[in-house]
């Protein structure tokens, strides 16, 4: 989107700083910034100074953070129950929900087979490869132990399986000698053309002997910007040697790749040995849905800690947000590795926080017990949204929903599928306990900073 | 016919103001420079936030030092380019104070202005301000305080000055926090003063108080594949040279050969001559590389497999710094490692902050060096909590190396504008109506402060006069409850150096506007629009 007002870039940059930290929750934590402002305006237009509501809301925000906390349960990493239904949860707000019965175990088992649950405490998600893939539909989409690539095989006609593959990852380029600085190659008779065919025949001869003496069977070659990486002479001789080729890895890449084969890449031809090829049980390329092909890699030794999922969707739109969707599953398991411990869903956290809120106000003297109060009176914005989204009665189930939790039902919450409020817990319906700690802090920090200003100036840089 | 046109002296387009107008001009511009700082004074002062409209257009920064603002808007009338100037020379000098030296010199040309109208001349004023300035010094450092000699004390005040520099910024929602990590940082330094040595990095994401000080020097780069992650006992070699392609740097050079077998010798050659060079560096016994620019695949894989570290792409400010941190020199050529200074540390290791991989070089020679890991919700946020550090690290650094402090909150104000009053007392002449005008702008102070708290500034600043008068030299404004308060229980101190230089600057620039009485504005050149700051 692109935004003028300054403030409301601050707010575009919220969402992002979200993502960075909990991947999940970015558009709650710009609701929650937008209700607190409009309570602060409020306040402001009952003459309460603008840094008497800032601290109180930083108050607020370490209360919420606290009820919140109490109300969490701890999880185990080995609870494959929990940390499914929570990436659920996270896959119902988006189009592919209907998919979630398989999208979120997928992820669950992508995030457990790249940590070790005895000692990390955070994921790198680059260890999760996520490729899409046009064809199919969002059910084909797979995980897969070990490497995909989106290119074909080069050649003619080149071997479409391989087994007990020998896998070298080469970052030269096997095609006619080039310098780095300009050349030229001048020939001033028949013979010396028919030489210099020769020579460039024998030179790539050479190379490709010393790929087939070393054994390999499957070459991956990086991309290159400087020629071409794979002349079609090269092509021809490789085929007759029964070797797969596939060219145009991206540098970005290869470290995954080179991590994933635990292989080195191997920069020049004299490193080109037997030790540093990869070994593989099958190299193999596959159609997946419609007419296209990939090629697989599986069943390799010494595999690192990495995963590929491949996405697959019946058009570019809903693959790009199958992919966001799969994004933000995956970051809301990363968050349960942080921080392992799950709140329930269905707007009960906020009506919780927001009933606790109030109730700690009236212990508290002066302005600072008022603006608590329009602290927790905004909170309650997340079950109204989710109540009206849903077509339900918004004032009607708002108002039960905090009845149930007067009462003590810290779990009552919208069950959106019975159209109803009931214990939220029993339909599986929770979240990270970090998405929300993050939403409330980040939002109220941008808020506090956007209470501090009172004017606008035009610059000239 | 006589022509009734007055004589044109000047060149066509350009333009005078003599007296009257001319001070007119000078004063309205000040004076509007002054009231455009002033709502961000003290520590219910509020921010401003800069739309950028020239090269950077749509460009956000939110800030509240007085600097900044003034930086970025730009001016056209020449007594407010001066309090701009003034404002930027302060943030240089001291790092803070800046808005305070803005509002202190508007104030006393509005005073001015009040004089000039009484018809006393502009020599009388300045000769009383003169006057006035000893004056007000000299009772402000009969005011200080040293602690110098005793060191929990003298920590004690680093703390005080810190809390109070913060707590006008944004970052005084955690100001005990960011006190404790900026006057750690600076006692690091152990009195050199110098602070390159503290690096400062912003990473989006995580909430201020998720920001903390890191006693090894922080690099925003990870190491080359299969390279060795963590290096004890590391031996660094930091250079500035092309690792991509050894070309001879002549454009347009061709090489011209009649056989691809030369071409393929040639590619041979450059080959080696990237493996020499490889070896070359490997010779220095070192097992940490890095460069400034580029480290391609080949030489990448050598480095590799001798086990050296190799870093790439390092900036120049971040190679300065490394450099001035591991005790190494920058190198650009290989030949004599005889005469390379290496940089040492004690081990160097990867760690994660938020989404990114950064690299740790911990235990540096330089035990002074240290940096600070800055975490915030927004950009905005991020680069203002940068500002507000820088300042009162500055701050902290200019007090240890002049150590006496002074009582803030409005404190010191009051007691040289008395000082300057009683001496007015006893003075005959017109210059005593010139210094008790300048006592009045030192006043305006503590009103700015009062007044942007919401409180009743008339009421305050009157209490707090009588308070000094009656001999209580503590007595400053607390802005926390409303009311008078003693300064030295709440501890709201500041450094000596930033009060004087803030004195200094206001009353020198007020003069020197104050002088003025003829503006001639030159004839513009033909030229395009001007989009530079002030």
């Amino acid at each position: 989107m692109n935004v003028m007002h300054p403030a409301a870039k601050m707010l575009v940059e919220l969402s992002r700083s979200q993502d960075i930290e909990a991947g999940d929750g970015t558009t709650s934590v710009v609701v929650i910034a937008g209700s607190l402002l409009e309570a602060a305006e409020k306040l402001l237009a009952r003459g309460i100074h603008p840094s008497a509501i800032s601290d109180a809301f930083q108050i607020a925000a370490n209360k919420s953070v606290e009820i919140l906390t109490k109300m969490s349960r701890r999880i185990e990493l080995n609870d494959r129950e929990s940390l499914v239904q929570s990436a659920s949860t996270s896959l119902n707000s988006k189009v592919v929900s209907q998919h979630s019965s398989q999208l979120a175990p997928l992820a669950v088992d992508a995030i457990l087979k790249v940590t070790d649950p005895a000692k990390d405490d955070n994921v790198d998600l680059k260890d999760i490869k996520v490729i899409c893939q046009l064809g199919g539909t969002v059910d084909d989409t797979e995980l897969v132990d070990g490497l995909v690539f989106t290119q074909r095989p080069a050649g003619a006609n080149p071997p479409r399986k391989v087994e007990k593959a020998k896998i070298g990852l080469i970052q030269f380029c096997i095609s006619p000698p080039k310098t780095d600085m300009d050349h030229n190659v001048i020939v001033s008779d028949y013979a010396a053309m028919d030489r210099v065919l020769k020579e460039e025949r024998a030179y790539i001869l050479n190379i490709v002997k010393q790929i087939k003496k070393a054994g390999c069977n499957v070459l991956l070659i990086q991309k290159s910007i400087l020629r071409d990486a794979v002349s079609d002479l090269a092509l021809h001789f490789l085929d007759k040697i029964k070797v797969m080729v596939i060219k145009d890895v991206e540098r970005e890449d290869i470290e995954f790749v080179s991590k994933t084969l635990n292989c080195r890449p191997i920069a020049s031809l004299d490193h080109f040995t037997a030790e540093n090829l990869a070994s593989a049980d099958l190299v193999e390329e596959v159609s997946t849905g419609g007419t296209n092909k990939v090629v697989k890699v599986t069943g390799i030794q010494n595999q690192g800690k990495t995963v590929t999922v491949l996405v697959q969707g019946s058009n570019k739109l809903v693959l790009a947000e199958a992919e966001r969707s799969l994004h933000d599953a995956l970051c809301v398991i990363r968050c349960l590795v942080r921080n392992r411990a799950l709140i329930a869903g269905g707007g009960a956290p906020e009506t919780e926080v927001s009933l606790r809120l109030a109730q700690y106000a009236q212990t508290l003297t002066g302005v600072d017990s008022y603006c608590l109060r329009a602290y927790a009176d905004a909170l309650e914005v997340i079950p109204l949204t989710l109540a009206e989204n849903a077509g339900l009665n918004s004032i009607a189930t708002v108002t039960e929903l905090r009845n149930r939790h007067a009462q003590g039902e810290q779990t009552a919450g919208i069950n959106v599928r019975k159209g109803a409020v009931t214990n939220i817990l029993e339909e599986e319906v929770v979240q990270p306990l970090l998405v929300s700690t993050s939403a409330i802090n980040l939002a109220t920090e941008t808020v506090r900073s956007i209470l501090k200003i009172d004017d606008i100036v035009n610059t000239m840089q | 016919m006589v022509s009734l046109n007055p004589v044109r002296i000047l060149r066509n387009e350009a333009e005078e103001e003599r007296a009257e107008t001319a001070r007119l001009s000078s004063f309205v511009g000040a004076i509007a420079v002054g009231d455009l700082v002033k709502s961000t004074l003290g520590p219910k002062g509020m921010d401003k936030i800069l739309v950028a409209h020239g090269r950077s257009a749509g460009q956000v920064e939110i800030t509240n030092d007085g600097a900044t603002i003034l930086k970025a808007i730009g001016v056209d009338n020449p007594a407010a380019k001066i309090l701009v100037d003034m404002s930027r020379v302060q943030d240089d000098e001291v790092g803070d104070g800046t808005t305070s030296v803005t509002v202190l010199a508007a104030e006393l040309l509005r005073e001015a202005e009040k004089l000039i109208e009484q018809k006393i001349h502009p020599q009388i004023i300045i000769a009383g301000w003169r006057r006035a300035t000893q004056i007000a010094l000299a009772s402000l450092e009969k005011a200080s305080v040293d602690n110098s000699g005793d060191p929990e004390k003298f920590h004690e005040d680093l703390l005080n000055i810190a809390r109070t520099t913060l707590s006008s910024k944004i970052l005084s929602q955690n100001k005990e926090y960011f006190a404790n990590l900026a006057v750690e940082a600076v006692v690091r330094l152990k009195g050199s003063g110098d602070l390159s040595a503290i690096q400062v990095i912003k990473k989006l994401g995580g909430c201020m108080e998720d920001s903390f000080l890191d006693d090894g020097f922080l690099l925003d780069k990870k190491p080359g594949l299969h390279q060795p992650k963590r290096i004890e006992k590391a031996r660094i070699l930091i250079a500035n040279t092309p690792m991509d392609t050894d070309k001879i740097k002549v454009f347009g050079s061709r090489v011209r050969v009649d056989a691809v077998s030369k071409i393929a010798e040639l590619e041979l050659a450059e080959k080696e001559k990237m493996k020499d060079k490889v070896n070359k560096i490997v010779n220095h016994n070192i097992n940490v590389f890095i460069n400034r620019q580029l480290i391609y695949n080949y030489p990448e894989q050598l480095f590799a497999d001798a086990g050296v570290m190799a870093i790439e792409h390092a900036d120049f400010a971040g190679i300065e710094r490394l450099a001035l941190v591991t005790g190494g020199e920058i190198v650009s050529t290989f030949d004599h490692p005889e005469m390379v200074k290496l940089g040492h540390c004690d081990l160097v290791e990867e760690v994660m902050i938020g989404e990114d991989t950064l690299l740790r070089f911990g235990g540096v020679p330089l035990g002074e060096a240290c940096t600070v890991v800055i975490r915030g919700a927004t950009q905005q946020i991020l680069d203002e909590a940068e500002r507000s550090l820088h300042d009162a690290l500055c701050v902290l650094a200019a007090t240890v190396r002049e150590t006496r402090t002074v009582y803030g909150g409005g404190c010191s104000e009051m007691l040289m504008a008395n000082a300057i009053n009683d001496e007015a007392a006893r003075t005959p002449g017109k210059e005593a109506v010139a210094m008790e005008a300048f006592s009045r702008a030192l006043r305006q102070l503590p009103t700015a402060i009062a007044d942007n708290a919401g409180y009743d500034s008339a009421q305050l600043v009157s209490e707090l006069r009588a308070a000094h008068s009656k001999g209580d030299h503590t007595t400053g404004l607390d802005m926390e409850q409303g009311v008078v308060g003693c300064m030295k229980d709440l501890g709201i101190t500041e450094s000596f150096v930033v009060k004087r230089q803030v004195l200094l600057s206001a009353s020198e620039a007020a003069e020197m506007i104050l002088r003025v009485d003829n503006i001639i504005k030159a004839a513009p050149r033909r030229r395009g629009p001007d989009n530079r700051p002030c």
